[in-house]
């Protein structure tokens, strides 16, 4: 795989605060990679600067192995669609695809139609006069038809219900399939968007926690539950995420059990649940993982 | 598995820019429809006035015959460019960048789109100045398309006065509200106390110098086509400072 | 299709389960990567690992510019594997507990029996 981002010691400063803090990786060319981490952990400000939309205060950032700043010939190749996407004044739903055309080289005309049903999108309502989940889905309309080559979505579907957000993931899904292409997409709903992923990439106060294969993340992580005293024989010496106990009955979670060890724990008489990503990701940056309010 | 192996067409410079004159009028509503009827309202509300006050006197022929003919009204078109312009930059522009323009392009592409309107209603508004010249203002001679005394001028220069004072008006209003996008609001405080002081130092020196009726002569005897002349490097001065300030600009609160 | 490990193991286990059940008969054609993939919805690259898994296994075989095949045996293969699986994950446990609970083999044979016929 060839690196479609790389960033080298990036870092975003506003002020005193630190919103992104030495952050080194390298994106996959052709992979869908998650964005993963708390409110105001840095995901937004990250996919600003990767997008040339802010600056980097320390290290860069290259696409298509150039900077993006002011960058028309790489900026061309990208969309960026965010939540807090800021409309003109009287722009409406229809207006925002009209323009889409002209900027994106490789729009689509029938997939924008196909998904402007799909999602029942009013194109005839002011952007300004939209509910949340109609916003959405317009921006999740202009990433899709855009078939950019690299295409950013922060929170794409705030305010889209289950049904919609379960269309989204399938046409999602069906269109990169079809059409490969890099994605990076920042949520905060881990496991409904999890089995899209290949690459995770957590960010917890500014810092890159995990960078790591969406599969092998999933393997990192079990509990353990049962005799306190065969649970922690089998924890010694490993990666302690999470340690809970009741009388003589503990449960902790571990990182690093191979199968032949989860085996030997079954054995043992200890039950063995893994981990799911979003519970492995709410571990790893210390505290509960904001869920998002559905309309 | 294979990403898309065709690399996309780059678009020259003067499509980009293009594609963003394209942006500012993807809903013409805004720049393109609404000042017309705006225009057309006051100006009918004016050719209403002018007739009731022409028939509470008994006629034209009893008011002076320049009664009708010191009319500020359509300036306001002219007020409106900087308001198109203050919003060009505080939201077309964050969309824009939304949508992969880089600031050069959207500020040139904005310039050449505000060149192209303020020709557009220079033009429109020289086009109905005629128009109010052959009906003998509007039969009751009235002036509303030649504010100000203008009617004595030729119509080219009526053109070149709209066209000048609107493109000022467009670029001023971007460079300030550039300063907005950039710093926010304590950008604007420190633009405004530091316009203010200029203003204040400005008239304590001409004060000092006893330089009033220079200044006085000066308006007197230039004539408005060098006067508006004179905004051509203002304007040029305010479009480069414009995109120095967006240059840097990022598209958040 | 998440029951929170890895995702290409699932995929693999679906396939052999299919092959055990007899829907996927040896030398059958499997369904292509992205097919497996719109099917339960995951990314494409873990529906190649789950597969890529069974093909270092032997299980299944690429034939080039056509697809992914179930190679010949694959099934008895799979079932005496599983056995062992089944073994590791069941009756050891079980065996284990019954010690605890001072069950002799022959008792324990006998409960087993009794199950088996219900």
């Amino acid at each position: 795989m060839t690196a479609i981002v790389e960033a080298q010691g990036l870092t975003k400063r506003f002020g005193k605060v630190t919103a992104v803090n030495d952050v080194t990786f390298t994106l996959d060319e052709g992979a869908i990679h998650g964005l993963l981490g708390r409110n105001g952990a840095g995901k937004t400000t990250l996919m600003h600067v990767m997008t040339g939309q802010d600056f980097a205060t320390e290290g860069h950032v290259r696409i298509f192995g150039e900077s993006p700043v002011e960058n028309a010939a790489v900026l061309g190749r990208t969309c960026f669609i965010k939540e807090s996407q800021v409309y003109p004044d009287d722009f409406r739903g229809k207006h925002v695809l009209r323009a889409a055309r002209w900027f994106y080289p490789h729009w689509n005309d029938a997939l924008a139609q196909r998904l402007v049903d799909t999602f029942q999108a009013p194109l005839d309502r002011k952007m300004k006069k939209m509910s949340r989940g109609q916003r959405s889905a317009v921006g999740v309309i202009v990433a899709l038809a855009s078939r950019a080559e690299l295409t950013f979505l922060d929170e794409p579907y705030a305010g889209l219900d289950a049904v919609a957000r379960k269309h989204f993931y399938d046409l999602l899904l069906e269109d990169y399939l079809e059409h490969p292409r890099t994605f990076v997409l920042s949520t905060h709903l881990i496991d409904e968007a999890a089995p899209l992923l290949q690459r995770v990439l957590v960010i917890d106060k500014g810092e890159l926690v995990i960078d790591a294969d969406a599969d092998s993340l999933r393997a990192t992580a079990t509990t353990l539950v049962g005799k306190a005293s065969d649970v922690e024989r089998f924890a010694a010496g490993r990666e302690v995420l999470d340690r809970t106990a009741i009388g003589a009955i503990a449960s902790v979670t571990l990182t690093g059990l191979s199968e032949q060890d989860k085996r030997e724990a079954a054995s043992a008489g200890l039950e063995t649940t893994p981990v799911s990503l979003q519970e492995l990701i709410v571990r790893r940056t210390g505290g509960a993982v904001t869920e998002e309010v559905s309309a | 598995m294979n990403a898309i192996a065709t690399r996309s067409p780059n678009a020259t410079t003067p499509q980009r820019l293009l594609n963003v004159v394209r942006l500012h009028v993807a809903n013409p509503f805004p720049t393109l429809v609404a000042p017309w009827l705006i225009t057309f309202v006051i100006f009918g509300l004016n050719l209403a006035v002018w007739n009731i006050v022409a028939q509470a006197a008994g006629g034209v022929e009893n008011l002076d015959a320049d009664a009708f003919q010191y009319n500020g009204g359509i300036l306001w078109i002219v007020v409106f460019m900087m308001v198109v312009g203050v919003q060009a930059m505080s939201l077309t522009f964050p969309f824009a960048l939304g949508f992969a323009v880089t600031r050069r392009d959207f500020f040139w592409g904005s310039a050449l789109y505000f060149v192209l309107l303020t020709v557009l209603y220079s033009t429109g508004l020289t086009a109905l100045a005629w128009l109010e010249r052959a009906t003998d203002g509007w039969g009751i001679g009235g002036a509303f398309f030649q504010p100000f005394g203008a009617l004595e001028e030729s119509l080219n220069v009526v053109w070149f006065l709209f066209f000048a004072a609107m493109l000022l008006f467009f670029f001023v209003g971007a460079a300030v509200s550039a300063v907005w996008v950039r710093w926010r609001a304590n950008g604007l405080y420190v633009f405004f106390i530091a316009l203010a002081a200029l203003i204040v130092g400005g008239l304590w020196v001409v004060g000092q110098l006893d330089a009033w009726a220079q200044i006085g002569e000066f308006f007197s005897t230039t004539s408005a086509t060098a006067i508006a002349a004179w905004t051509l490097p203002v304007t040029a001065v305010s479009a480069i400072v414009g995109y120095l300030l967006l240059r840097r600009a990022t598209s958040k609160g | 299709m998440d029951d929170g490990r890895p995702i290409f193991l699932q995929i693999a286990e679906s396939l052999e389960s299919q092959i055990l059940d007899g829907t996927l008969l040896e030398e059958e054609q499997i369904p292509s990567i992205n097919a497996l993939a719109a099917f339960h919805r995951i990314n494409p690259a873990t529906a190649l690992k789950g597969v890529t898994m069974l093909v270092d296994a032997g299980t299944l075989y690429k034939r080039r510019g056509i697809g992914m095949f179930v190679a010949e045996g694959s099934r008895e293969r799979l079932r005496e594997s599983r056995r062992a699986e089944f073994r590791d994950a069941h009756i050891r446990p079980l065996a284990h507990r019954a010690q605890e609970l001072g069950l002799t083999s022959a008792q324990l044979h006998d409960m087993i029996t009794k199950e088996m016929n219900r």
